[in-house]
């Protein structure tokens, strides 16, 4: 099908119903929507009271310029709601607990789109943090001022080190358990951890935190009450039998689920709906990485028990299709901002397929219905497929996905790696000395949150990206000593500002007589970079401890009642803080450029490459194309290259796991996905040795920097499972070693025609196998479209790598000359037709 | 060292998708036997190391010109090269910052090759493995069968791409260890074939023969037979009757494929990096309403329908420059 603005075409939906395509057209109408999921704010009505929560905004630098208007905005919007008499004499827990609860069952509307089978439509709210004038006052000191944590944050960022905040999302809650149990079930639970408080207890803040949670847990039960009545109302107005038919069974499923346990496959999907979208009413922010789980495996019993009761197949999907409608309206929460609000990246992430308990694979029934769905909305955001595999993948999962990415402009889904992933699951376990929550009979049970993040599946509060760190700071501080090499110029007032020390004094760099040397200096750097961003993130940590309890949330995740703590505290069984190794490949390059100009082969001095990056290589043409050109990379399967990546990697993800949060105590872990700063800081940093100038990109995760992968994409996959740790005697897990637990962000672009010609199609599965053996955690596939290419030929040295295959003359595209290059666009437009 | 421990090696090309079944390496030698005038790969014609200029990449800096100790590089419009004079030895190479001087072809052991092909190994899988191809990959015989018999050993598929110019005994050397051929027959009409490729057709077709006979011990090679489609010159339906009738009467079932390769002019900036101009530089693409004739005619003649395609970039219709793939795509840098 052509589109009709370019000649690019893009992959439409099919097989939908009228119901289906309607809603999905009705969502796609955004802002002209009768109806949307717009945030709303609610207050308590006192003069201080705040709505919208910076913090979980601290690693998004482009909010950062509209903190107090946001914060004033929602302030300003903010709906009052009447408070319990008692409201002021509860904890702040319970507050909180209460004051969500009233607004989602007493304040928002409950509302049922035209043929929709899944109760449950608004959920983006601000809601008050609840704080008393006295809380709120030691609050802000933290947060506001001269050395608030505000300040901390945007200074930190501004002057190139990164970003670090504790964000919200980002786990996979215990669905398992609202599915087999119910809110009543967790609730009776919560009641005798109550019960066998010590009155001591009871009177502090394990009494508060539990209360807290038995109101949150109140919270889905009367919620589902409301919609129940609604679904009722319109069914006895409905004039098509049809219709009034599937709503009252969708009463039947209100009135059932989530209070208790769900029977069948519609009632799991609607517990599971109403469970998830209140997680992201809990936490005020929509949809940030609150992960499914493994959905192939969560809904798998329920599937089999409605089979065996007959239910249609098409009408499962038609059930999953409206799922998927709801996942998507978190995209409301801004949607008069414009384009559907300001970002395109919540990832309520599901993973299907994967290793199962004794080696064995689990893909089931279930796992290709999905795909069908996810094949039948594509193109659609939410929800984020991630499809695990591994070595033992069934041929019939592998030619269904390579025949959806070949049918799709991308692929519609991340891939995960069994092997290499377990391996950092493993890996994390032993350095935590966490073997009896993670270990070889639960570790394939894993998951990912977000986009690729591992983590382990309702008892793990991992904050996944919360701390994203700039490794090629360390290169800069390492040549300037541990000052900038370019002072700061604030962007605003245009004031550039004295250098200031920003790491220690490692020694003037021009008495370095070798490269050893320099590398002791970076590692000097690099370490104490890791701290500096540890430091930073314990502030946050703290201030969210202390003052944004989500308790509903909390009762969610295992480990939260035993403890009688709240999630925000430390009480998931499994904590961790990822630190996500930002410009990685551009941090490898420039380590590389230097030794091969400065120490092996002379081209310059180090002063020159000083002087070189301080005038961001304007009048040194010649030394940059030598780094560009002729210096070695990470990512072409080199060795060489690729030892020093190595130790990259080592040096900085070991110096992770030295630290843990004081106040909630959870472990820090490395992990690379670097989601856009890679773009954004390219800006912020000045020149670096690779070759960069400022204002270009840098790496994007484990990814080699752009235009490096000369080699191709079996090299390039060859490199990161090198750097993670290969293959060998000792693994982590059987012979693999990950040092990476968190999960590498992998991104390869294929030319369309390697997996739209049927014949090829094996050939890439070939491919995807050989990626299990030697490549990363996590492959996302790109298939290059047009546009890339009329990119490529305006900036040849960012795509030395993109390989033209279609042509029967194999060729890198930057290689063939203009008119042929027009040509190739031509052929490939053609071939998307 | 002896021939078989080194070899003149163009490149190696990792997750080619082209050269024979599944996912493969294809190591490319220099040298070839042939000197067809559709030749997309001219940088593998010549048997010994050669210094090509891209333009793209040049700064125009000029160190190259101090670091050519036979003063064999000049400024002009761009580097001029006095290809009489350069020896090949690849200082201007390593000087070069652009990477715009390179040196085509380099003296590599077998050891290393072999250890750089088993780097991607685990992506071959069961179909695929490493192609063996050139220039002509049986001029340099002792390699060819060195390498491939490390690989075989190993556990890795194996493939020989041939011209079948050469001797009887390059060839079965060189296939010794290769699991499958593939084979280039560019006529059926022996003038025609010494004009346009300046080879011999009497020795392509015996060694097409010796290969699809077992004899002795020797098992017969599984064989895919290439054919080049050139406008103009060998784009006739009589020629493809021909080459059927002999494939039919003397390769018989070794022929698992065969397969008509559409002509493209892509590789004409490789004809101006190493100083030249390419008579087919304008030629224009086949129509794809041609080439399905082609594949009829081969067809008429009985040849099975299922064990012929054309791949390749072709012209559809009557849009010139509208072009589309039908069925794979022809191979890298293999003859043609």
């Amino acid at each position: 099908m052509k589109s009709t603005d370019s000649s690019v075409s893009i992959k439409q939906p099919s097989g939908l119903s009228p119901r289906i395509r309607w809603l999905r057209d009705y969502y796609f109408r955004g802002v002209s929507r009768a109806w949307s999921n717009q945030q709303i704010s609610f207050t308590t009505g006192t003069p201080w009271d705040v709505q919208y929560n910076e913090c979980n905004y601290h690693i998004v630098p482009e909010t950062y310029a509209f903190f107090q208007t946001f914060t004033s905005s929602y302030r300003q919007i903010a709906r009052p709601v009447r408070l319990a008499s008692d409201f002021w004499n509860l904890s702040l827990p319970e507050r909180r607990a209460w004051f969500n609860k009233e607004v989602m069952t007493e304040y928002l509307p409950q509302e049922i789109l035209p043929g929709d089978l899944i109760a449950g439509g608004r959920f983006n709210v601000h809601t008050s943090l609840c704080l008393t004038e006295s809380e709120n006052r030691a609050r802000s000191a933290e947060l506001y001022g001269r050395k608030g944590l505000r300040r901390g944050a945007i200074e930190f960022h501004n002057h190139g080190f990164g970003n670090a905040g504790p964000t919200a999302g980002h786990l996979i809650p215990d669905y398992s358990r609202v599915l087999s149990e119910g809110f009543e079930g967790i609730r009776s639970d919560l009641e005798e951890y109550h019960t066998a408080l010590s009155p001591a207890e009871r009177d502090g803040p394990p009494g508060a935190q539990l209360r807290a949670m038995i109101v949150a847990c109140g919270m889905p039960i009367d919620l589902a009450r409301r919609y129940r009545d609604e679904v009722l109302r319109l069914s006895a107005g409905e004039g098509d039998p049809g219709r009034a038919a599937e709503l009252r069974r969708m009463a039947a499923n209100l009135e059932r689920v989530p209070s208790k346990g769900a029977r069948d496959f519609w009632e799991a999907l609607q517990s599971l709906w109403l469970a998830h979208m209140l997680v992201m009413s809990d936490e005020n922010y929509p949809g940030p990485g609150v992960s499914f789980g493994r959905l192939d495996q969560l809904l798998l019993p329920y599937w089999e028990t409605s089979v065996r009761e007959g239910m249609d197949r098409e009408f499962a999907k038609e059930i999953l299709k409206c799922f998927w409608i709801h996942a998507n309206t978190a995209y409301d929460s801004m949607i008069r901002v414009g384009n559907q609000g300001i970002t395109a990246g919540f990832g309520q992430l599901f993973n299907l397929s994967g290793l199962g308990p004794e080696g064995r694979d689990s893909t089931n029934d279930l796992t290709f219905l999905i795909l069908e769905v996810i094949d039948e909305m594509s193109p659609i955001l939410e929800p984020k497929p991630n499809i695990r595999l591994h070595r033992g993948s069934p041929e019939a999962l592998l030619d269904k996905i390579v025949d959806m990415i070949s049918t799709s402009q991308g692929a519609p889904f991340l891939l995960n790696f069994d092997e290499r992933s377990i391996a950092g699951m493993m890996r994390q376990a032993r350095m935590s000395d966490a073997g009896d929550r993670i270990h070889p009979g639960n570790v394939h049970e894993y998951a990912s949150v977000g986009c690729l993040e591992n983590t382990m599946v309702g008892n793990d509060r991992s904050g996944t990206v919360d701390c994203n760190l700039n490794l090629l700071k360390a290169v800069e501080l390492t040549l300037g000593n541990g000052f900038p090499l370019v002072p700061h110029t604030d962007t605003i007032t245009g004031i550039t500002e004295r250098p200031r020390r920003q790491g220690p004094s490692t020694g003037d760099p021009r008495g370095f007589r070798d490269f050893g040397r320099f590398w002791a200096a970076y590692a000097e750097q690099t370490r104490a970079l890791v701290r500096r961003i540890v430091d930073l993130y314990e502030r946050g940590e703290a201030l969210r401890a202390r003052f944004h309890p989500t308790p509903y949330l909390s009762t969610l995740v295992r480990g939260c009642a035993a403890n009688g703590r709240d999630v925000t505290q430390g009480g998931a069984e499994l904590g961790y803080v990822t630190v996500e190794g930002v410009t990685f490949a551009t941090t490898v390059d420039s380590l590389l450029a230097v030794k091969y100009l400065v120490y092996d082969n002379s081209f310059c001095t180090i002063e020159e490459l000083i002087r070189a990056l301080k005038d961001n290589w304007k009048g040194h043409e010649i030394l940059q194309a030598r780094a560009r050109n002729k210096a070695p990379k990470y990512g072409r399967d080199d060795p060489e290259a690729d030892a020093l990546a190595r130790s990259v990697m080592d040096l900085w993800a070991e110096e992770t796991w030295k630290y843990r949060t004081e106040c909630t105590g959870r472990r820090f872990r490395p992990g690379m996905l670097s989601w856009n700063y890679w773009i954004g800081d390219g800006f912020i940093l000045p020149a670096s040795p690779d070759g960069r100038p400022k204002d270009q990109f840098l790496s994007n995760a484990i990814c080699p920097s752009n235009g490096a992968d000369i080699r191709g994409p079996t090299a390039n996959s060859n490199s990161v499972g090198t750097v993670l740790g290969g293959r060998g005697d000792g693994g982590d897990w059987k012979d693999y070693f990950n040092s990476l637990p968190n999960g590498a962000s992998h991104t390869i672009s294929f030319n369309p025609s390697l997996i739209r010609r049927p014949e090829n199609r094996a050939k890439f599965k070939s491919f995807l196998r050989g990626y299990a053996e030697n490549g990363g955690t996590a492959l996302q596939v790109n298939v290059l479209d047009p546009e890339v290419l009329r990119d490529a030929q305006r900036n040849p040295s960012e795509y030395r790598h993109l390989l033209v295959r279609v042509t029967g003359y194999n060729a890198y595209f930057t290689s063939i000359g203009r008119e042929l290059q027009d040509e190739v666009i031509a052929r490939i437009a053609h071939e998307q037709l | 060292m002896n021939s078989s421990d080194t070899g003149l090696v163009l490149e190696i090309q990792r997750m080619s998708t082209e050269d024979g079944p599944g996912l493969r390496s294809t190591l490319f030698l220099k040298g070839c036997s042939l000197r067809c005038r559709w030749c997309h790969n001219p940088e593998s014609i010549s048997p010994e190391p050669q210094l090509r200029w891209s333009e793209s990449r040049c700064l125009g800096c000029g160190e190259c010109l101090a670091a050519c100790p036979r003063r064999a590089l000049s400024l002009g419009v761009g580097i001029r090269i006095d290809r009489g004079a350069c020896d090949g030895c690849g200082n201007c190479e390593r000087t070069c910052p652009g990477g715009a001087l390179e040196i085509w072809g380099r003296r590599r052991t077998a050891g290393a090759v072999v250890g750089e092909l088993l780097r991607d190994r685990s992506y071959f899988g069961t179909e695929g493995g490493v192609t063996v191809s050139g220039g002509e990959a049986c001029l340099q015989a002792d390699f060819a069968r060195n390498v491939l018999e490390r690989l075989k050993r190993e556990g890795v598929g194996t493939a020989l791409d041939t011209c079948g110019m050469c001797t009887e005994s390059q060839l079965l050397l060189a296939a010794e260890h290769a699991d499958l051929v593939l084979y280039d027959i560019k006529d059926s009409d022996p003038v025609r074939h010494r004009t346009n490729t300046g080879g011999d057709l009497d020795i392509v077709l015996r060694n097409l023969r010796l290969l699809s006979i077992p004899r002795g011990d020797r098992a017969r090679k599984r064989i895919w037979v290439r054919t080049p489609v050139i406008p103009a010159l060998t784009d006739s339906p009589s020629m493809i009757e021909g080459i059927a009738r002999f494939l039919s009467d003397s390769a018989g079932d070794a022929v698992e494929r065969w397969e008509l390769c559409a002509f493209n002019n892509l590789c004409r900036e490789k004809y101006r990096q190493l100083g030249g101009e390419w008579e087919l530089a304008e030629s224009p693409l086949m129509r794809a309403e041609d080439l399905d004739r082609l594949v009829d005619a081969a067809v008429r003649t009985g040849w099975p329908p299922d064990r012929i395609r054309w791949t390749g970039m072709a012209a559809s219709g009557a849009a010139a420059r509208d072009v589309s793939i039908s069925s794979p795509t022809r191979g890298t840098k293999t003859q043609i």
